[in-house]
């Protein structure tokens, strides 16, 4: 049983699902702090916290990514967290939880490509699978941020606006972003690549 | 700090930053956050890197503390008025909210900073059973990230020599970056396959790992700080 589960990860998945999570982390701490200069020039308008809820969706793209690239289940959850604990190791100032957050994050998107079977790899299983995420941390945050203590207006306009945010980053650009990676011929021996139109490829490995 | 298992330490610190967040004495967070740092102090850490970390921590504790100065003040933001009042006075709810972040922050860069990242994932190998096939490709995807960094940079420098301009996370610095790491990953997996690597394998370990006394006392500790802490103050 335990046998048959890792053999269904080939090494190759896991360096680049690995590698995915050290560029996303690198990328998640830089935005971070992005958003933190945001929300602190929105803080006399007490409107604060739509700082971050407008760059919220970057946070689920390596899920939305990796499951994209790979499309085998539980790839968007191992991504997700792989970003998440190198988040932290290169001193995220959110603390010990960031892991915690993306383990939760990861579980929304993976069970957006679950509903779909694993079968549909395309905008609309990213989109759901990155509001997924959006809703399950969200709930989240009501307890451990203490959202539930904000008027309901507030919060529904602040999830309105993480679900466009989770959209547009997690589906359209992630979508962009992996046909782009396919179009270069790099990713072929993934699922994503299989059927990929391959245009010129530059193969220009100079070192060695 | 640093002889203290990875693992360990992770769900020692996990467990107290859920103890922090559940309780609301701006003294007993001042006094953890000063704790982190006398932490980070011994174990010698890069003064360098730690104040570097700090700043963006300090400047969301000031976020937080001017949050809960002005929502406590009744103003009229879209926030009922009662609800981020845990404090008295609107000066000791700021402090309370902004010692808050300090104390997650403090408790994360103790793990960071303190933690080598072989002996973290050695140590998750032995305790948590992650398969060997996670335990090795991270292993190896840690071992590329030097790499990444130089491409990351070189290619920044070849477009400024260029005359283009482009901001840390812009998509012409990300794309080629990623490209290069897919097939690093793919030549990197080849050779540790072909080097008779296999997932499924046993294998024998060169170091094991055990919670020593040392380990279990910081897991109770860190545990039982907050109770005690709260009884005292």
């Amino acid at each position: 049983m335990k046998n048959q589960k890792t053999e269904n990860w080939k090494l190759k998945d896991v360096i680049m699902m690995a590698i995915l999570g050290v560029i996303f982390s690198a990328v998640y701490l830089l935005v971070f702090q992005g958003g933190l200069a945001l929300s602190t020039a929105l803080t006399p308008f007490g409107l604060s916290n739509f700082g971050f809820e407008i760059i919220y969706g970057i946070w689920f793209m390596a899920a939305t990514l990796g499951a994209y690239i790979i499309r085998k289940p539980g790839v968007a959850l191992i991504t997700e967290v792989l970003a998440a604990a190198i988040e932290l190791l290169m001193g995220n100032s959110g603390g010990v939880v960031v892991v915690l957050t993306g383990a939760i994050q990861g579980l929304g998107a993976e069970l957006g490509f679950a509903l779909f079977r694993y079968k549909r790899w395309d905008v609309v299983s990213m989109s759901v699978s990155a509001m997924l995420a959006a809703t399950f941390i969200f709930c989240y945050e009501l307890y451990f941020l203490q959202y539930y203590l904000l008027a309901p207006g507030m919060l529904i306009a602040q999830l309105l606006v993480r679900f466009v945010s989770a959209i547009v980053f997690s589906a359209v650009v992630v979508k962009l972003a992996g046909d782009g990676l396919a179009k270069t011929g790099v990713v072929k021996s993934y699922a994503i690549g299989a059927n990929a139109d391959i245009g010129k490829v530059y193969d220009d490995e100079e070192e060695a | 700090m640093r002889r203290l298992d990875p693992t360990a330490k992770f769900f020692a610190l996990l467990a107290l930053t859920f103890e922090v967040a559940i309780q609301h004495n701006a003294l007993f967070n001042l006094i953890l956050v000063l704790l982190c740092l006398v932490a980070l102090l011994i174990s010698r850490v890069n003064l360098k890197t730690l104040g570097l970390l700090l700043i963006p921590s300090l400047m969301a504790a000031l976020g937080m503390f001017f949050t809960g100065y002005r929502f406590s003040a009744g103003s009229n933001m879209p926030v009922r008025d009662s609800i981020l009042a845990v404090g008295t006075s609107p000066l000791i709810n700021g402090i309370t909210l902004a010692s808050h972040v300090l104390a997650y922050a403090g408790l994360g860069f103790v793990f960071a900073l303190t933690t080598d990242r072989v002996q973290l994932i050695r140590s998750a190998r032995c305790h948590l059973h992650i398969p060997q096939v996670f335990a090795y490709g991270l292993l190896a995807a840690w071992g590329i990230f030097p790499r990444m960094l130089l491409e990351y940079r070189r290619a920044r420098a070849a477009f400024r020599a260029r005359g283009i301009r482009t901001f840390p996370v812009s998509p012409a610095l990300l794309k080629p970056l990623l490209v290069k790491s897919v097939r690093w990953s793919e030549s990197l997996s080849v050779a540790m396959e072909s080097r008779g690597f296999s997932g499924q394998a046993e294998r024998t370990e060169y170091g094991y790992s055990r919670f020593s006394a040392g380990d279990w006392a910081f897991v109770v500790a860190c545990c039982l700080i907050v109770p005690a802490a709260l009884a005292v103050l």
